[in-house]
């Protein structure tokens, strides 16, 4: 009889269970992206300056995280995507690097090519511009001087600052010791202060 | 007051990328949420993730000597080149600058995750 009703069952409780974990996975990944995918779209902005490249940069590491890292635990996730978002940045500004001397080797650099008229209206649900006019100068300012730094110091300042990691967390993003981090990140900041003089933040 | 005042920047440089962050618009959050579907799909396809690391390094150096035959190729033929401008010197400096002295470590990296992947294969089959 209970042979009889074993051959019916659909799955085993094993299978089961196994369902019900990958499921949970699934709802704790989307959770965690959903919490980091807007601070990540912006750290990619400011370090490349085109929203285009960093919503696809963003997209890349996401599904790179889910991919690879799904099944490490998820107090690693956070480093693990950073790291891999930070990987990809490095590799737009090399291939802009290649890109621009082979445009220029072949006389073509002509940034209006690019223009899309439909991406440059205006978005309806955007905030005004003049609410936008002191926090957007301001940003521009932090983006300029966040530029001009060494790119280790500016990936150990956005970080630490932006996204809020430790050194720890900070040291697995960048591939470097907690040490290293820590230099880093000083030296940052005294440029930054530096840059943005000494009444900036006041 | 150094501290104080480097305290104060750090503070000023999150509110503001905070600030950013909560501004940015409908659209975009809209494709954000679309470009996390798509890799939460990923959990359900399984993809042979294995070969494709496989083929990244495979890919790279295709896309190299491509890169060596256009430069070192074209040298060789009558195009007109900008003054001062030796793209190929810039292009094999930039190869090997310490930049891809990074580039090699992250194909350590890349063979680590491959690796890793190969073991966690392993480890649940």
């Amino acid at each position: 009889m209970n042979t009889v009703a074993g051959a019916f069952a659909v799955s085993s409780p094993r299978e089961h269970d196994i369902g019900v974990t990958a499921l949970q996975r699934q709802e704790e990944l989307n959770r965690f992206l959903a919490g980091v995918e807007r601070r990540a779209l912006r750290y990619a902005e400011i370090a490349i300056r085109d929203r285009d490249d960093a919503m696809d940069i963003v997209q890349e590491a996401m599904i790179k995280l889910a991919r690879n890292y799904a099944g490490k635990p998820s107090e690693q996730w956070a480093p693990l995507f950073y790291r891999i978002l930070q990987n990809r940045i490095r590799d737009w500004h090399r291939r802009q690097a290649v890109r621009n001397r082979v445009m220029v080797w072949f006389g073509r650099n002509d940034p209006d090519d690019d223009y899309d008229p439909v991406a440059a209206a205006p978005d309806p649900l955007a905030r005004r511009p003049e609410d936008e006019l002191g926090t957007d100068r301001a940003l521009a300012e932090l983006s300029v001087a966040l530029e001009r730094l060494p790119p280790r110091q500016r990936e150990a300042f956005m970080l630490r600052t932006f996204e809020g990691l430790d050194v720890a967390g900070t040291a697995t993003a960048m591939g470097v010791s907690e040490g290293s981090v820590k230099t880093h990140y000083s030296r940052a900041v005294h440029r930054l202060r530096d840059a943005l003089g000494e009444h900036y933040g006041e | 007051m150094a501290n104080d005042n480097d305290d104060k920047l750090v503070r000023q440089a999150k509110a503001l990328f905070d600030e950013s962050v909560d501004a940015l618009d409908g659209a975009t959050l809209s494709k954000l949420n679309r470009a996390r579907q798509r890799a939460l799909e990923e959990l359900d396809e399984g993809h042979p993730a294995g070969l494709r690391t496989w083929l990244l390094p495979a890919g790279g150096a295709a896309a190299v000597a491509a890169l060596a035959f256009l430069v070192v190729g074209t040298n060789d033929t009558d195009m007109r080149v900008p003054a001062g401008v030796t793209a190929a010197d810039s292009d094999f400096e930039m190869l090997i600058d310490e930049n891809s002295l990074e580039m090699l470590e992250e194909l350590e990296f890349y063979a680590w995750l491959e690796l890793d992947e190969v073991n966690d294969a392993g480890h649940s089959g």
